[in-house]
């Protein structure tokens, strides 16, 4: 740690210093000191050193002040406050969770069920909710595949990718109802999980990570590249509408259909959409949750954990991990499936650019930052890293700022999670 | 002492490149007895026991158990059949439990496939069948008992891996045992423990042998345990069979002796086999 004599502190801090100014420099030159310029010979390159200078003198200038903080706390003997006070904090907080935490679910899904109908609640913001209910379910699907069985999936957009094409395809080729294809999408989805399974069997770690992110790739550069089915980059465009129980939500209904405003009487307004679409995905989460609940209850989830904790005990007592491995892999993806019909339907349009990798990246950051394996963690998580972007749209180009230093935050003060705290499946009630 | 045949090897032979780790062994593990088998570090015992739970698949040789209604040949099955149909359990030399997980919860993921087959694959789990229930419940009385022969039932809830390093021991052999085996084989399940642990491991592996009426096959290094309770030792050196025998029988074994302690210089001799050696000289 900084024990820095009286004499040598100065010295040090400035040398210190220096030396973060000089880095920071380097990694200014190639990001900050050139720039493109739009002159009337078309584009140019031209430099702006001072941003450079800029940089490295404020990394100097705050690497000081940082050291020279820490050197008087540490005076004063606050060191330990300093360093450790948000991390106590933050696991208090934890604590805390665990305690509070089955009542927060409850009063989680009744302020869901009945946000659409709050007096602030407008079109704006049902529309966000249902954008965030996404990938609450999402990461609901791959916390199976990651925080039960530990299997570390970076290619979970794939079966979004498959469930959303499955359902867009389903609908405008042969004109199926979005209640037919939802399973069917699921089904498709949960196909490409044991496919994907497969090959994998033998990975783990790393090396599953690494195949899975191809995998994803592979589904992408498909969807792109195959324009006789999917429609290659242009997409997939006019995307029925899901009904309810053959109600529909436009303003007038086609031949010998009914709307929804004309059924119950009521006038047209495109709100009652969004409030159906927005009912339709908590649903699908909520569904979500309540199998995973369940599942990690029955010899299958329990499975599922044993070997995320280790695999070759799991063997020695006679669980075959071939089918434990491809029913996680399955499960989680039919979960995104359901989700990928529901974005497609949602959305109207889809198309190969709405499932990059950065979206996998997302899902997976959800799970991590949520706390493996923690249902409540994800649904904080996904408020965290989609809610408040879409909020906050204003400050797009520094979401990944914010989104990495979150990151590094977490790391360091919950390297488990938001929430990590796990609850056994099953008790003596005998207790210690 | 004869006993009748449950586990025999023969002619087992697992080479790794050039290295013999196991040399056309042949022994005979009896049933409602527990055998030792010993070695000097590096003698070929784990591989043995990877040999004969599915982890490595000998070249050459054949592993019968007896098991009502003729030999099961072990070196034909993968490992988790050995462990699902011809129920051989083993324990690890370095623990390997489901540390997060709850004591209760080892116990319950290795009846598995019991569990799987009263929830119909976990659809009527999911929907709450009560078959599911009343299956759980028994699979918790079987947890209950083993909890209590090994004096974990305080600890059920608790994450395994917070337990001290004895009580790891003595529940991965609750777990293995929770899966109804005709054979169990314990790697090393003294290693680290202090004198009063081995003493009662002793007893919990005694008291096994006798009410389960299993087989029991051991690697140990600590001669307290081998020579107070296995009923017939193994004792192996560079992967060959150098004698075997009834504990007192063996530890008088002149090949046993020089195995040990190296033909000329003196080294890690476990202290019962040096008495005995200085008692003869």
């Amino acid at each position: 740690m900084s024990a820095y004599t009286d004499t040598l502190s100065i010295r040090r801090a400035i040398a210190d210093a220096v030396a973060g100014g000089v880095v920071a420099a380097a990694l200014a030159l190639p990001m900050l000191g050139f720039k493109l310029v739009d002159s009337s010979q078309g584009l140019s390159l031209g430099t702006r050193m001072d941003w450079v200078l800029w940089a490295a003198v404020a990394v100097a200038g705050g690497r000081l002040a940082l050291t020279l903080l820490r050197h008087w706390m540490s005076g004063l003997g606050h060191r330990m406050l300093n360093r450790f006070r948000l991390g106590t904090a933050l696991r208090l907080v934890g604590r805390a969770w665990t305690v509070v935490s089955p009542w927060v679910g409850v009063v989680m899904v009744v302020f869901a069920a009945v946000l659409p109908f709050l007096p602030f609640a407008d079109r704006n913001l049902v529309d966000k909710a249902t954008l965030v209910l996404i990938y609450v379910m999402l990461g609901w699907g791959l916390n199976i595949v990651v925080g039960l069985a530990g299997l570390l999936d970076l290619g979970f957009v794939a079966f979004y990718a498959v469930g959303a094409y499955s359902y867009a395809l389903l609908a405008t080729q042969l004109g199926w109802s979005f209640w037919v294809c939802l399973p069917l999408a699921g089904l498709f989805s949960a196909c490409f999980g044991i496919a994907l399974g497969f090959p994998v069997l033998r990975l783990r770690g790393d090396y599953l990570a690494i195949v899975t992110l191809g995998f994803g790739e592979i589904i992408r550069v498909i969807l792109q590249n195959w324009h006789q089915f999917t429609g290659g980059p242009n997409g997939i465009t006019g995307i029925p509408r899901p009904t309810l129980f053959g109600l529909t939500f436009a303003a007038s209904a086609p031949e010998g259909r009914q709307t929804f405003a004309e059924y119950f009487g009521v006038d047209y307004s495109g709100n009652q959409r969004v409030i159906f679409l927005y009912f339709v995905i908590l649903a699908l989460a909520l569904l979500t949750n309540l199998f995973t609940l369940r599942i990690r209850r029955l010899p299958v989830g329990r499975a599922w954990e044993a070997l995320r904790e280790d695999e070759i005990a799991c063997r020695s007592l006679g669980l075959n991990p071939t089918t434990i491995k491809l029913s996680a892999f399955a499960t989680g993806a039919m979960f995104a499936g359901f989700a990928g019909s529901f974005f497609a339907t949602r959305q109207g349009f889809i198309s190969p650019e709405s499932f990059a990798f950065i979206e996998s990246a997302v899902i997976l950051a959800i799970v991590v930052l949520g706390g493996m394996g923690s249902q409540i963690g994800v649904v904080l998580a996904a408020l965290l890293l989609v809610g408040l972007p879409e909020w906050f749209r204003e400050l797009q180009q520094y979401r990944m700022l914010a989104f990495g230093g979150a990151m590094v935050l977490i790391m360091l003060w919950r390297p488990s999670g938001l929430l990590a705290n796990r609850k056994p499946t099953i008790s003596l009630g005998a207790g210690p | 002492m004869t006993f009748e045949p449950l586990l025999q090897a023969e002619h087992v032979t697992m080479r790794f490149g050039g290295l013999f780790a196991v040399n056309d062994l042949s022994f005979t593990a009896g049933k409602r007895a527990i055998t030792a088998v010993i070695g000097p570090n590096g003698a070929g015992k784990t591989t043995l026991f990877n040999c004969i739970t599915g982890f490595y698949k000998p070249q050459v040789g054949r592993l019968a158990l007896h098991h009502d209604g003729g030999p099961v040949l072990l070196e034909r099955l993968s490992d988790h059949r050995i462990a699902s149909q011809a129920r051989v359990a083993r324990t690890f030399q370095n623990i390997r439990l489901f540390s997060r997980m709850s004591v209760l919860e080892n116990l319950i993921v290795d009846q598995h496939k019991e569990l799987m087959r009263a929830s119909a694959f976990s659809l009527a789990g999911l929907l709450g069948l009560g078959r599911y229930s009343r299956a759980e419940a028994r699979a918790v009385e079987r947890a209950r008992h083993w909890l209590d022969k090994v004096d974990l039932t305080r600890f059920a809830d608790v994450e395994a891996g917070s337990l001290p390093y004895g009580s790891q021991r003595r529940l991965e052999i609750a777990r293995a045992m929770c899966t109804d085996p005709v054979l169990l084989c314990l790697d090393e399940p003294a290693a680290g423990l202090n004198p009063r642990e081995s003493l009662e491991l002793n007893t919990l592996l005694t008291g096994i042998r006798d009410e389960q009426g299993i087989g029991l096959l051991l690697i140990e290094h600590d001669m307290s345990v081998v020579m107070g309770i296995s009923d017939w030792v193994v004792v192996l050196d560079y992967g060959k069979k150098i004698a075997e025998g009834p504990p007192a029988e063996v530890r008088r074994n002149p090949a046993v002796i020089r195995a040990y302690l190296g033909e000329e210089e003196d080294e890690a001799l476990p202290p019962e086999v040096a008495g005995d050696v200085e008692g003869q000289a």
